[in-house]
């Protein structure tokens, strides 16, 4: 295409672009680059939930170029909306295919967000993090369903290292004091890792906090705001994340798989 | 309430690949979770095991077999993941500096490089919550 064209088809609205198809591909692909940003941004909605940004990405792109070939110009619709159905539609989809999501049994899923419930209150009253009895006690579940749902919850909801840091609320690691001597620690371990100075602000403020600071895992979930079981997700991932960038040839576990609680 | 292992042990072997980790990850879960422990030690030793097993198969030498022995005592419960491939430099040198040693020696009280049968070997010690609080 040569870039007279384009310019040309820069001043085309998507009504002249749409009766120029199927036939022409330089229409189609001004198209594909018009709603690209809708593809990202839908993507984006779907971030958090263990899937690389990447490969949403690539999801909602293939979602927009099926809604491009199949949009219909006689129906009274925008096509910014039937888009934006399509793109959600194949997400959703590429979610389904990979089983996650709807293959955690429904009764381990209502434990998850039992456990989530009384933990912070039940570690306040023993002054501790509370033992699995303990919680299973206030819980009205036995040990063995209190772990099967951490397992669980750590199988299908894996927080994404590209989700957009603070989303949680986290604290920004500046805010934790910048002149802590283990603050250069980190940095001296980034000289290591240096993937470490990769990762997304709430990721470092977590594994700071649980590896430099010592904190529990409990303790971090307070001061980040976000739940004790996704900061033990938010761990899990990090870890595997950094394994993999520090030695990209070396064997990584695999996320716990459902099939033995299914 | 806590079931009394004793001095019980759980000994498993597994082929060592990654698609097992998750069952000894499992595993020590279970076995943590029926002993005074805090629900953060659960998930430390969770992630001590996953960490420590991915430390050993990247070594040289392919191991075939993963051992985990988990041995309850009366203050503490020690974990021991090993390989079953003799290697000439364990622990590796400057081990101090790296990212696995940092998040092991985090997760637990103690972490020790060690020999089993002239493999290498990780021992994971966590210690239980005494009956009278921390």
């Amino acid at each position: 295409m040569t870039a007279r064209a384009r310019v040309d088809l820069q001043e085309l609205d998507e009504r002249e672009l749409f009766g120029m198809l199927p036939k022409d591909t330089a229409a189609r692909e001004e198209l594909t680059r018009r709603f690209l940003p809708l593809a990202e941004y839908l993507a984006r909605r779907f971030s958090g939930r263990g899937e690389s940004q990447d490969d949403l990405f690539q999801v909602a792109s293939l979602g927009l170029l099926n809604a491009i070939d199949r949009f219909d110009l006689s129906r009274d619709v925008q096509f910014s909306t039937y888009a934006a159905v399509t793109i959600v539609g194949e997400l959703k989809r590429h979610f389904r295919d990979k089983g996650w999501a709807v293959r955690v049994p429904r009764r381990l899923q209502e434990i998850g967000l039992r456990i989530n419930a009384v933990l912070p209150e039940l570690s306040q009253q023993l002054g501790r993090s509370p033992t699995i009895d303990e919680i299973a006690a206030r819980c009205d579940a036995n040990a063995e369903e209190i772990l099967e749902a951490m397992e669980a919850s750590h199988a299908y909801a894996t927080s994404s290292l590209d989700a957009p840091a603070g989303e949680d609320g986290a604290a920004p690691i500046e805010v934790l004091g910048s002149d802590d001597p283990s603050m250069e620690l980190l940095e001296e371990w980034a000289s290591v890792a240096p993937a470490v100075r990769d990762l997304p602000q709430r990721e470092r403020t977590v594994l700071y906090l649980r590896f430099f600071r010592g904190l529990t895992q409990s303790e971090i979930a307070r001061e980040v705001g976000v739940s004790q079981m996704h900061v033990s997700r938010i761990l899990s991932q990090t870890l595997r994340e950094l394994r993999e960038a520090v030695n990209p040839g070396a064997p990584v576990a695999e996320p716990e798989l459902l099939e033995e609680i299914d | 309430m806590f079931t009394d292992l004793g001095t019980d042990s759980v000994r498993l072997s597994i082929p060592a690949r990654s698609e097992y980790i998750h069952v000894l990850r499992s595993v020590t879960a279970a076995v943590a979770g029926r002993l005074p422990l805090s629900l953060d030690d659960v998930d430390d030793l969770r992630l001590a095991v996953d960490e420590a097993c991915a430390r050993l198969l990247a070594l040289p030498g392919e191991p075939a077999t993963f051992r985990l022995d988990l041995r309850s005592l009366p203050d503490r419960l020690e974990v021991v993941a090993a390989v079953d491939t003799p290697t000439q430099t364990w622990p590796p040198i400057g081990f101090e500096d790296t990212l696995s040693w940092r998040v092991l020696s985090a997760l637990a009280e103690s972490v020790r490089f060690e020999l089993w049968n002239g493999a290498p070997a990780i021992r994971i010690v966590k210690r239980t919550i005494s009956r009278n609080g921390r």
